[in-house]
């Protein structure tokens, strides 16, 4: 995204928020969150590794389990590359947690073909460079900090380019590989604290509106995800309830679906 | 001058200015940005991870937005908030999806900077109040950051 488009993009968001008088330099206790929109206009969605990180320190996890080698399909359609990568970088994310550099480095190559696929390959090159090197360093600080850049770096380049709807789903295809590895790790060694991560319901309508706005991407895998989101919405969004462990198994079985179809042809 | 070549030379005027404007705004939030990011630097070094992404936009002096922020449980967050106007006072606080004041109380305002420290009793959406509250300009650019380990 260019820094004006990126702009614009944000006073669209700002536009969108409230605009409040000012009550002095007194910091209120309380606001009243009615008055706030609802809408999420627009997020930052988290990393993979923000919820990782969290899921790490209640208690230790075998993420060695979960490093996934498989370099997928070759996809000629821009929509499914884009789901795809987002999943390849989140799945560098993992790679991380388990210091696996191996599997790093062939991500790193991985997700440089992919953003070439994508036709955003000369911006990822220096990341990509940077990733095999911190990994051969095993930097793990710095493959995290690469991976981030790599994907706000694709984001921005294809937003540069108005494929503001691909950058979605490079988002949304790193936070279903999230949530199947959250709920995979959950759903083993079941906690309260560990499935209340998966309280996130005003992401899964950011996602769900997103979709909603791209009928021209008309692929039976995008039409699988909009459906299981439906599903997934009520089973997250609990208010103060707990999620129970048979809602974090089947969120798993969902997500663990999505991400088959998504490395896949179908 | 003929009337093709009048036309070419507006045209082309407007898209020098165009491109201008470009320049200036995007600059603005740009400056924001790498001084919300002035402010996490010492941070890193406590081991926060800085993310790449950001918000930003304009404000009025008094004016306050909000934008909202999935945090989870067990991690410990820092956002920055940054303006190229040096002569603005602003600040940032963060509040959990009850209206409630969720941060911890080591936040700080210095002038063009702001920060909130908030370490959530709970996984879900949070919200982020940017305040311009004086501003010697008529808008004034922000850009948030945040951190988190």
């Amino acid at each position: 995204m260019t820094p004006f488009t990126k702009y614009l993009k944000l006073s669209t968001i700002a536009a969108a928020g409230l605009t409040l008088c000012v009550h002095g330099a007194e910091v209120p206790q309380r606001i009243d969150i009615k008055q706030l929109s609802k809408t999420v206009e627009d997020v930052v969605v988290p990393l993979p590794n923000e919820i990782f990180g969290a899921l790490n320190k209640l208690g230790t996890v075998n993420w060695k389990e979960h490093v996934r080698n498989d370099k997928g399909t070759n996809f000629t359609e821009r929509p499914r590359i884009a789901l795809l990568l987002g999943t390849v970088i989140a799945d560098g994310f993992i790679a991380v947690q388990a210091e696996d550099a191996p599997t790093v480095k062939e991500i790193g190559q991985r997700v440089l073909a992919l953003a070439k696929g994508i036709g955003v390959g000369n911006s990822i090159t220096p990341h990509a460079k940077a990733i095999i090197e911190a990994a051969d360093k095993r930097n793990w600080d710095s493959v995290r900090q690469e991976l981030d850049r790599t994907q706000n770096s694709v984001q921005q380049a294809m937003n540069e380019v108005h494929d503001e709807k691909l950058s979605q789903l490079v988002s949304l295809g790193g936070w279903l590989r999230g949530t199947e590895v959250l709920t995979s790790v959950v759903s083993k060694h079941f906690s309260a604290d560990g499935a209340e991560l998966l309280h996130q319901p005003d992401l899964l309508s950011y996602f769900q509106t997103r979709l909603q706005a791209m009928p021209e991407f008309n692929l039976p895998i995008l039409r699988e995800i909009g459906d299981a989101l439906v599903q997934v919405k009520p089973l997250i969004d609990v208010g103060n309830a707990r999620i129970p462990p048979k809602s974090v198994k089947k969120i798993n079985d969902i997500t663990t679906r999505l991400g088959s179809g998504i490395v896949t042809r179908d | 001058m003929n009337a093709s070549a009048k036309i070419l030379l507006r045209g082309s005027s407007l898209l020098v200015l165009i491109v201008a404007l470009q320049s200036t705004v995007a600059a603005s939030v740009d400056d924001a940005q790498s001084f919300a990011l002035q402010a996490a630097e010492p941070y890193v070094k406590e081991g926060f991870q800085v993310r790449e992404d950001y918000w930003g936009g304009d404000l009025g002096s008094g004016e306050k937005k909000a934008v909202r922020q999935q945090l989870f449980k067990g991690n410990e967050y820092w956002f920055w908030l940054g303006t190229e106007v040096e002569r603005a006072k602003i600040s940032v606080h963060i509040y959990d999806s009850d209206g409630k004041l969720a941060e911890e109380p080591d936040g700080w305002e210095k002038g063009h900077f702001a920060a909130a420290h908030v370490i959530p009793k709970t996984t879900g959406s949070y919200f982020v109040i940017v305040n311009v509250e004086e501003s010697p300009e008529e808008r004034t650019h922000w850009a948030l950051v945040y951190g988190f380990r």
